[in-house]
């Protein structure tokens, strides 16, 4: 029982699932006000949380959640370690959604403008005049996003039965991937994608880690493919693309291409491995004529890297993944295509790509059908139109003319729940529910199902209604029946369905054992076929496509790490202030250029410059960034709203004004690599809101790495890497302590007073692979959201004021964007070490910071004054600091962290609130440790290795944390504190004695061992 | 007291001084009803406070964010100016203790001023702690005080040492001063009328002069300077090691506590000349405080200069030397980093400019050193920012390092700081003879000197 579901934890979502789900389902009154329990619901007991299950509906991925309650109110999400997708895991936009469900800026109730004024109206009325105007309409849209199969289902009855058209649009959607795959195999799927079985990988710009399909499950994939296993074993992974994002800092070498040029590439490996293209079927032509000599000059990468690259992409499982959306430009399926060949010549297809089991759960519309409504609402044949789940006045560029055409319709209706760019220019305002609080179901691939149910009863601050619940009631207004009363009957009549599918005999038992474990598994499974290349059916032209405009700087718009698009999550704070994991940058926008270009053009970083194409202009900061060609700008989507509520609007610029409204010509998706741009700056600078300090480790045995070659001679290597220190040593100078302590040796002679260390005391440790660590930044959202740590504003990032417990440090170590080759960029999670010999206890006075007995170095935040001295003291800087207080309802001057209700639903009972003048960090969740300890206490039973997860480890993807007792010999931490690769930050510079070891990154390339 | 040695030399010092009754005259007449300068200063001093409070006010109420610090420079100005007014004390301490029990003769014109300026500079210093602590409202817990919890401070935290240690200095030093001032209160009473004169009959203590008092007074003066002699030493270096102790790069080196004394008396001598110059100028003391007093406090600066500059220069090879990465980049900052107008400032106020004071001319121009003392003051200021701030941003971790820019709030304390300052030393200029009168009067060579000090010096001398 190491890992996966654990038994508490199992009876208590078996518990609470089953009974409470029924119960807290579908109510709709408000609650008035909160009464003590004259008699205590049966399955909330004060102080002890309970669990449910339910799906995210953050994107179109579907991770399985668990939801963790206290006394009625979501206080966290973790991964579902049974879903499929999530594994457990959870990116920071998942564990944002809380911060949608408690925002502020949600409608307190449905709204109609009047007057150009938006007043309260009933839902009775609402409905009503939804039924009237929709009836008296004839045509309409109805426009979505992914609301989950049910519900699209749902919106299919409605719209069918009452004379609508259902549009369905993701920005970020896959259209190119799909339309490729319709034509080199005839199905018309997003494949499914096997990262961890495969032993190397290519990257054609897909950011897989990010944005690209399901980041989490990719992410625990590729750490699991790319972090070094027993003996040795490790995939590598190359990133083919113009601009380095997160994904790309991953990578082991890195093909600095000519935007749009991927295909190229792709033809040329498949060249290599095929023979000159003999076994490409259909495609031998093309790929024959594609040599790796014929394309290096128009991709910019010397013939024999590619030679090269094609030669180990050859040797064994390898999986080429497809240009993403950054890179979806007016060649994006071909592209596509050329990726799909190379995949299928070097026999991926089938083993590490499936065509036969896709994933997503249902296709979007891609970006014609939208063009079609936009022309069809702008010519007045439509009577109304209704927006659910999306926000596209935002989401779309404003040279598609949406807004205008949407503003021009008569009656127009959102389903927003919070304010948007969309809803603002609604006539109707229907707020959904959050998806916390609602029914839904979603399908993260054929066959695999999981119910979304209400974690809560609704927010009692907003008189929200689901919106499949409204359209049933319209329905029936319309004089539509669609079988159903309520969305809940819905759903459960399609689960009874599916229920019969799955062959099971009862479909009550059936929907309980879905809502308990959260997923379900039915039938569908892959069919095992083999696919064959067929002819393409439409013409495919390979080469780099044209860009638009004049110049030479190519304009990437990519989706933001954090945001993605950013239409409809842009309003949280914590995602606002996550640092950007690639620029480390904070709220607002920033203008990427390479620093040679940039001072070749007299720009530095901080200085603002205006972007304009053809199709508009924005201003931003310029930041340098040696990870981008220098014939490359990129400027990240998610930022420059306008009516998306308090902690978004005026953040940055909106990327998509630079952009066209043009649909690619084979797959009909919106380009967004296409365009040149000019730069000009405004001899204006601004202060970045950035947390980086300097991007290099100053040749600091931060965080070292070891060449995979050198694996194994590390332990002869270690004397040697002392060096300097012991020859001084050993020559008769200072030896304060003895310095190769292990974590193990606690308390250290001398640095203990009081009663501690009996022999069977644990000590709690972490270890942190660094192999496998991504840089994706989950846990630094998981700790946020788990010990309340404020989120201080912008102003105060910008003067290093960030609170965040986890800083994930990012060095450059080789980075070069001139040529092809090994790529190395560090990430380090750093947080606090809890040193046996903490330099911040001893300074402390008044004892606010003093060891536990446990080895945990704890921060009373009652006890302190304030002081700062343990911060100036911390070699870490893991210490921050409450400049303010940030947990009050109103912010303490304009723009600063605040908790306004209901945000503070949402803090943890478990952990104490902080005010102003208080230092903090990182407790190695000691509220999780003695809530363990105290169950096992009043059961008589022991806390087993694995069984204590701190929140970050709890929310890692790439599974690069462990935690336990290091004192327990056969504990994971202990096992991973004595590999060869462990180290401890810092360490022989100032003997702080670290709990937390980190495991060095493995590089491919011969690397400095990182000491000096 | 004195010996006749002794007379000689503070014969040579004072060479203008006619006659003992003419000191009397001189000196309390700066006790006299003040004029519209002293009142314009007063007022200045008073709106200094009031901004100096009016910013504290603020940073209370609306938090310790409205400062400029932040992660990874935690401290600033606040313990900057901390360190700079302790070690301004300093130098009153060293020529009031340690000179009288070396028996300096030109200590005696200027002891009291530099008296004062300890006691006051320590009061302002005292006022830091509280400043800079994000809750000042707990502040006493550093304090150790019987509680029901059973909860001491940390007796391993340089700051609780610095609890220790100021507010020691202060009794000593408070109680010290006082103690010396007592004869000359007594004449001061002697030549007041009205609502002044019960206001030093009863700070006198009654003191009449008999042999009596005047014995129990040289012993008592002479136990409180040897009491007040390590201070001079121990507080400095227990300030010192607010950052020695710590693993601060550019903090953790030995020789912090004997550089932070001279760097104190460097400053706190400078100030006395700084305080002095206008005092003797405007109360027309020239004949008391005399260009040899300048000369001898001109060559305790180039001295003190000189071990400080040393200090610096040593730091920065040992950093060189030491070969170690981190501390070497730290003072590489140092100079050439984000704030190396700071360091210059330091050095060239601290280590250059005082050269001058090798040329007699310039020790024996007033002019010239109280514009050398101004420098030595500025400079003393930053070399305390620089050691704090600079050390602070350019740590262990580079993706950690920061900037700190001090903000209007701790700038308005700053001067309020000076204010405050001012404002005792203002009152202290009315209300205490700014001259140690009984003191002067023992090393002056007079033929009708009374009997009763004379008798008192001769007790002490004959012993």
């Amino acid at each position: 029982m190491t890992d996966g579901l654990k038994r508490r934890d199992f009876l208590k979502v078996v518990g609470a699932s089953g009974a409470g789900a029924g119960v807290l389902g579908c109510s709709t009154e408000r609650v008035e006000r909160l009464l003590p329990y004259v008699v205590p619901p049966e399955e909330i007991t004060p102080g002890v949380a309970t669990w449910y299950t339910t799906v995210c509906g953050e994107c179109e991925a579907g991770c399985g959640m668990w939801v963790r309650t206290r006394e009625g109110r979501v206080v966290k999400v973790e991964g579902n370690p049974t879903h499929p997708v999530s594994q457990g895991s959870l990116c920071s936009r998942g564990h944002s959604s809380l911060q949608a469900l408690y925002n502020p800026d949600r409608f307190t109730g449905p709204m109609l403008r009047q007057g150009g004024e938006l007043q309260s109206i009933s839902w009775e009325d609402a409905e009503q005049m939804m039924a009237e105007r929709l009836g008296a309409a004839g045509d309409y849209y109805l426009f979505t996003g992914s609301p989950g199969a049910s519900m699209s289902g749902l919106m299919s009855d409605f719209a069918g039965s009452t004379g609508g058209q259902v549009v369905r649009y993701d920005p970020l959607a896959e259209a190119p991937l799909r339309e490729a795959s319709r034509i080199t195999f005839g199905r018309d799927v997003v494949p499914w994608y096997d990262l961890e079985e495969a032993d190397f990988l290519v990257s054609f710009g897909a950011d897989f880690l990010e944005s690209w399909l399901s980041p989490v499950r990719d992410g625990r994939g590729f750490a699991r493919m790319s972090g070094v296993g027993e003996g040795g074993a490790k995939g590598r992974f190359a990133f083919v693309g113009s601009r380095l994002s997160l994904t790309g800092q991953n990578a082991d070498e890195w093909l600095p291409i000519q935007p749009g040029s991927e295909a190229l590439v792709a033809l040329a490996m498949a060249n290599v491995l095929s023979g000159g293209g003999g076994s490409a079927g259909p495609y031998r032509d093309i790929v024959a004529a594609y040599t790796p000599e014929n394309v290096a000059s128009v991709t910019g990468v010397e013939a024999e890297s590619i030679r090269e690259l094609a030669e180990r992409f050859g040797e064994g499982p390898s999986l080429a993944l497809g240009p993403g959306v950054a890179g979806l430009h007016r060649g994006a399926t071909a592209a596509n295509v050329a990726v799909a060949i190379l995949n299928w010549v070097s026999g991926n297809v089938g083993t590490t790509v499936h065509y036969d089991a896709p994933q997503l759960e249902a296709p979007s519309s891609g970006f014609g059908p939208m063009e079609q409504a936009i022309t069809a609402m702008s010519g007045g044949q439509v009577g109304a139109a209704l927006v659910h789940g999306s926000n596209l006045v935002y989401a779309l560029p404003a040279s598609s003319g949406f807004r205008e055409a949407f503003s021009s319709v008569d009656f127009k209706v959102s389903f927003a729940s919070a304010m948007d760019e969309t809803a603002a220019v609604a006539d109707l305002i229907l707020p959904d529910r959050h998806f916390l609080e609602a029914w839904g179901d979603a399908t993260s691939r054929p066959g695999q199902w999981a119910v979304r149910q209400p974690a809560m009863r609704p927010v009692p601050h907003f008189d929200s209604k689901q919106t499949g619940d409204v359209l049933l009631s319209v329905a029936t207004q319309m004089g539509q029946d669609l079988g159903s009363a309520t969305f809940y009957d819905y759903l459960r009549t399609r689960w009874a369905d599916l229920a019969t599918t799955a062959g099971a005999a009862d479909a009550d038992a059936f929907w309980h054992e879905s809502l308990r474990t959260g997923v379900a598994q039915v039938g569908v499974t892959p069919s095992g076929s083999a696919e064959s290349l067929r002819q393409p059916d439409r013409g495919l032209v390979f080469d780099p496509p044209a860009f638009d405009g004049a110049g030479d700087l190519h304009l990437m718009v990519y989706p933001s790490s954090r945001y993605g698009d950013g239409a409809l999550n842009a309003n949280r704070p914590w995602l606002q202030e996550l640092p950007d994991p690639v620029s480390k940058i904070t709220w607002h926008s920033w203008v990427e250029i390479h620093p040679d270009r940039a001072e070749a053009m007299g720009i530095r970083n901080g200085d603002v410059v205006v972007l304009s194409t053809e199709h508009g202009s924005v201003e931003a900061p310029v930041w340098t960034y040696p990870g981008i060609r220098e014939d490359v700008i990129a400027l990240a989507m998610g930022s420059g709203h306008t009516d998306a509520g308090r902690f978004a609007d005026g953040n940055g610029v909106n990327a998509l004004d630079l952009l066209p409204s043009e649909a690619e010509a084979l797959s009909g998706g919106l380009v967004h690599f296409v365009t040149k741009v000019d730069v000009q700056a405004t001899g204006e600078r601004r202060a970045l809101a950035s947390i980086a300090g300097s991007d290099s480790q100053s040749n600091r045995p931060i965080t070292p790495a070891v060449a995979l070659a050198g694996l194994g001679a590390e332990i002869g290597a270690e004397e040697d890497e002392h060096g300097p220190l012991q020859e001084l040593q050993g020559g008769g100078g200072f030896v304060p302590v003895e310095t190769e302590g292990l974590a193990t040796d606690f308390p250290l002679p001398g640095s203990q007073y009081g009663e501690y260390g009996e022999e069977d005391t644990p000590r709690w440790a972490m270890a942190i692979d660094l192999d496998k660590c991504t840089g994706c930044s989950a846990c630094v959202t998981a700790c946020q959201a788990e010990n309340n740590v404020p989120w201080v504003g912008e102003s105060q990032v910008t003067m290093g004021r960030d609170m965040g417990w986890i800083r994930l440090e990012r060095y450059y170590e080789t980075v070069d964007a001139s040529h092809a080759g090994p790529v190395d960029v560090r990430f380090l999670p750093m947080i606090c070490q809890h040193c046996g010999n903490a330099p911040c206890e001893p300074v402390c006075p008044v004892f606010a910071t003093y060891h536990t007995p446990d080895g945990i170095n704890t921060q009373v935040y009652n006890r302190c004054v304030g002081t700062r001295y343990c911060a100036n003291n911390c070699p870490y800087k893991v210490r921050v600091y409450n400049w303010y207080t940030y947990t009050g309802e109103e912010p303490v001057y304009e723009g600063l962290g605040h908790i306004p209700e209901p945000l503070n639903w949402q803090l943890n009972p478990d952990v104490t609130v902080r005010e102003n003048g208080i230092m903090e960090k990182c407790s190695f969740c000691i509220h999780r440790i003695r809530e363990h300890q105290d169950r096992a206490a009043v059961e008589g039973s022991t806390i087993t290795d694995g069984q204590i997860i701190p929140a970050c480890q709890q929310s890692c993807p790439a599974e690069a944390i462990v935690f336990g007792n290091i004192r327990d010999s056969g504990s994971a931490v202990a096992l991973a504190s004595h590999d060869e690769r462990a180290y401890r930050v810092l360490d022989e510079l100032v003997n702080t004695q670290p709990a937390v070891s980190y495991l060095k990154k493995v590089t491919f390339h011969e690397v400095d061992s990182g000491e000096h | 007291m004195s010996t006749a040695t002794e007379v000689q030399r503070g014969a040579l010092t004072h060479p203008d001084v006619q006659s003992l009754d003419e000191v009397n005259r001189d000196v309390l007449r700066s006790l006299g009803r003040p004029g519209k300068g002293w009142w314009a200063l007063l007022a200045l001093a008073l709106a200094g406070m009031g901004v100096g409070g009016y910013s504290w006010g603020i940073q209370v109420i609306k938090g310790i964010g409205v400062t400029g610090l932040t992660s990874p420079v935690g401290w600033g100005v606040y313990i900057t100016t901390f360190v700079f007014w302790v070690g301004i004390a300093h130098s009153g301490t060293l020529i009031s203790a340690i000179l009288f029990l070396f028996r300096a003769p030109w200590r005696q014109s200027i002891y009291r001023a530099a008296e004062a300026m300890t006691v006051f500079a320590v009061m302002t210093a005292g006022l830091f702690p509280l400043i800079h602590v994000g809750r000042v409202w707990h502040a006493y817990w550093l304090i150790p005080y019987p509680n029901s919890r059973f909860l001491w401070p940390n007796f391993r935290s340089p700051l609780v040492w610095d609890v220790f240690a100021v507010t020691t200095y202060f009794t000593v030093s408070a109680v010290f001063f006082y103690l010396g001032t007592i004869p000359d209160l007594a004449a001061a009473r002697d030549a007041a009328s009205g609502f002044r004169k019960k206001l030093y009959q009863v700070i006198s203590l009654g003191w009449r002069g008999t042999d009596r008092e005047w014995h129990h007074f040289g012993k008592a003066y002479i136990f409180l300077a040897a009491l007040a002699t390590p201070l001079v030493l121990s507080v400095h270096s227990v300030v010192s090691w607010d950052f020695a102790v710590a693993i601060v790069p550019g903090w953790h080196t030995t020789i912090f506590a004997p550089y932070f004394v001279a760097g104190a008396i460097f400053s706190g001598v400078a100030m006395v000349i700084t305080l002095t110059v206008p005092l003797r100028k405007v109360f027309g003391l020239e004949a008391y405080l005399t260009t040899k007093h300048y000369d001898a406090m001109a060559k305790l600066c180039l001295m003190t200069s000189m071990i400080v500059f040393y200090a610096y220069l040593s730091e920065f090879f040992m950093a060189w030397y030491s070969g170690e990465e981190v501390e070497r980049a730290a003072f590489w900052a140092r100079l050439f980093g984000q704030y190396w107008w700071a360091t210059w400032i330091m050095l060239t106020c601290n280590g250059i400019v005082p050269v001058m004071l090798w040329f007699k001319r310039v020790r024996y121009s007033i002019p010239a050193l109280f514009a050398i003392s101004i420098f030595v003051n500025i400079g003393m200021w930053f070399e305390r920012y620089v050691i704090i701030v600079t050390s602070l941003h350019h740590e262990y971790e580079p993706f950690a390092w920061g900037v700190y820019r001090p903000s209007t709030v701790e700038m308005g304390i700053l001067l309020g700081s000076f204010a405050w300052f001012g404002f005792w030393f203002l009152l202290f200029t009315r209300l205490i003879p700014p001259i140690a009168i009984a003191e002067l009067k023992e090393v002056l060579p007079t033929t009708n000197r009374p009997r009763a000090i004379a008798g008192a010096g001769g007790q002490g001398g004959d012993q």
